[in-house]
């Protein structure tokens, strides 16, 4: 599978510390949130997809390259990492050439990497300046252009999101799904659980240096047994429609919703309870919506991780 | 996503030889050097020196010039491996207090923004990193030792003849070892520090304080102990045995120049431990 990121068996630990631990994924092109409380193993996943640590056990294969070719590695992925790290004395433009530099660019192909970088994240106004004169989402921009700039096919982003307003968050997260479009592979780290939700395709929740679950969050959700679906059902008659659900046996729990025009249903098996619905929908019953409420990451990450660390 | 959906393209150009990547730190690094208008002007005092013994050996050899100062025509000077110490142990004197003003700048700003993730996740390895870092220091300090020190030894070879260059060809080569022996030493001491001491300032002052608080540790041990091993722990020491053995200058040392080679090779070798050990992409907070 030669677009993907594949993770076999990995753990990686510090002398006695534990990084992660037996990590086994498959990560499709597209956007991949990691999400877990601090701690849970989300920086040192991105270290050993960066190269700049690795396994102490498994192997690592980033669409096909090993960490063994460093070249080819750091050709394939973009790093941006949570660290403010934009030297004050330099100017955004010389920022991003420099690093090119290093890529193995010459001066020609840098310049011209670097302004497509610098136009793509819309700083061309702000490039000659220097970065100490930067605002925060300015510094914040200016590093995403440096993880792009030498045409990464995977983005690999700590936190990309800290720090900015409401509309150049807005952009940023049109540009991320720019890049996904594209095929490339942005995973990203977030602490903000509803904006996970909207921009990812699929997520990857960590806990204690575990992965606790992965894949797109309805997918998870479904899998998870132990907490009932809750489904909110907007209709004319939510009393006689309750009691229609009470005689099922995978219907846990019906409560009238306070407005009394709906009602939020509990069940152990979706499928069956939809399949239900279409009957119900046939009986005269005037349903205005259904609607799952608890398969977005903020529950699924509750249920699973039982925390509310990172919520917001 | 269907792949005939996928625009995304690679780059395909060229690439430089990944042997040379470590010199883009040093041209990024040396543009910040000369910023500071004192650091330029002392680099600049750093010639005043070599240019002194330029117009020495040239006054040496054109005796009749200075004959309205009662100079009988004999040659005041002495250019041999004696001359050559007293012009190094100057300018490494020098080359130390630029050390102490450039080094303490080149490493601790980057551990500081957590710029070293950022190196690392390219195509440059630590000892890459290292080695750009360290050539900032190694090629500064080039222009103010043995780079001279040679114009000083061909322009006396040039007054002198040819027969005087091959004879004393082992100055030359003494100032190039002697030279980036020290310079090896103060570069690796100076990076050591300015990855472990956040300040500048305090960093600098450290690298001082390791001469002269080395200094005076040996001397503390030697009377102490009645012995002459605690020089061991005093660099200018090792080095002044160095440079007089190369220099085939005969003096009283404590101990053998083998010994003194072996402490300032310790010397470098601890350093670099140090920094290693601070130069990694990820720091584990236990």
């Amino acid at each position: 599978m030669t677009d993907r990121i594949v993770f076999e068996n990995v753990s990686k630990f510090y002398g006695d510390v534990l990084g992660v631990n037996r990590v086994n994924l498959s990560i499709p092109p597209g956007i991949t949130s990691l999400v877990g409380p601090n701690g849970s193993g989300k920086t040192t996943l991105m270290n050993l997809m960066t190269g700049l640590i690795r396994p102490s056990h498994g192997s690592i294969r980033i669409l096909n390259v090993t960490p063994d070719q460093p070249e080819k590695l750091f050709h394939t992925v973009g790093y941006c990492s949570q660290f403010d790290s934009l030297p004050k004395t330099l100017t955004g433009y010389q920022f991003i050439y420099s690093y090119l530099q290093l890529y193995g660019f010459d001066s020609a192909a840098s310049d011209e990497l670097a302004w497509r970088a610098i136009d793509r994240v819309g700083l061309r106004e702000a490039a000659h300046r220097k970065a100490a004169g930067y605002s925060k989402g300015m510094r914040q921009r200016i590093r995403l252009a440096q993880s792009i700039a030498h045409n990464p096919r995977v983005l690999v982003l700590d936190e990309p999101l800290n720090g900015l307003d409401p509309l150049v968050r807005a952009e940023t997260i049109a540009l991320f799904r720019s890049w996904a479009e594209e095929g490339c592979h942005v995973i990203l780290s977030s602490h903000v659980l509803h904006e996970v939700d909207i921009i990812s395709d699929q997520v990857i929740l960590m806990s204690g240096g575990y992965v606790a679950a992965e894949g797109n969050i309805q997918a998870v959700r479904s899998e998870i047994q132990d907490h009932p679906m809750q489904i909110l059902i907007r209709c004319n008659r939510p009393g006689e429609l309750a009691a229609r659900f009470f005689g099922e046996n995978h219907v846990v729990e019906v409560r009238i919703h306070n407005d009394r025009r709906g009602l939020l249903v509990k069940t152990s098996d979706p499928d069956r309870f939809y399949l239900l619905m279409n009957r119900i929908a046939l009986d005269g019953f005037s349903v205005e919506s259904v609607a799952p409420v608890d398969d977005d990451v903020n529950s699924v990450y509750e249920y699973l991780i039982g925390s509310k660390e990172v919520t917001q | 996503m269907a792949v005939y959906k996928r625009t995304y393209r690679a780059y395909e150009g060229e690439i430089t030889p990944s042997w040379s990547r470590f010199l883009v730190l040093y041209r990024f690094s040396r543009r910040n050097l000369f910023r500071s208008k004192f650091q330029t002007a002392f680099f600049v005092l750093c010639f005043f020196f070599p240019v002194l013994c330029l117009l020495g050996i040239y006054a040496n050899s054109h005796l009749s010039a200075f004959s309205f100062l009662g100079n009988r025509g004999s040659p005041f000077l002495d250019i041999n491996g004696s001359f050559f110490v007293i012009y190094l142990s100057v300018q490494a004197s020098l080359a130390f207090l630029l050390t102490a003003f450039i080094g303490p700048g080149l490493v601790s700003p980057d551990l500081a923004n957590g710029a070293l993730t950022l190196y690392l996740c390219r195509p440059l390895s630590r000892t890459e990193y290292v080695l750009g870092k360290m050539s900032v220091l190694l090629i500064t300090l080039s222009w103010i030792t043995w780079l001279p020190g040679l114009v000083l030894f061909f322009v006396q070879a040039s007054l002198a003849g040819s027969q005087w260059m091959f004879d004393n060809a082992w100055i030359a080569s003494g100032l190039v070892i002697g030279s980036l022996i020290w310079i090896l030493v103060l570069s690796l001491l100076a990076l050591a520090l300015s990855a472990w001491v956040k300040w500048r300032i305090v960093a600098g002052a450290l690298l001082l304080g390791i001469l002269f608080l080395g200094a005076g540790f040996a001397q503390a041990i030697n009377a102490v102990l009645r012995t002459q091993q605690g020089y061991i722990f005093d660099i200018s020491k090792l080095i002044s045995i160095v440079w007089h053995d190369l220099f085939r200058d005969a003096a009283d040392q404590p101990f053998s120049v083998t010994e003194a080679w072996i402490g300032l090779l310790a010397f470098a070798a601890f350093s670099l431990l140090l920094l290693m050990r601070k130069v990694r992409a990820n720091e584990v907070i236990r």
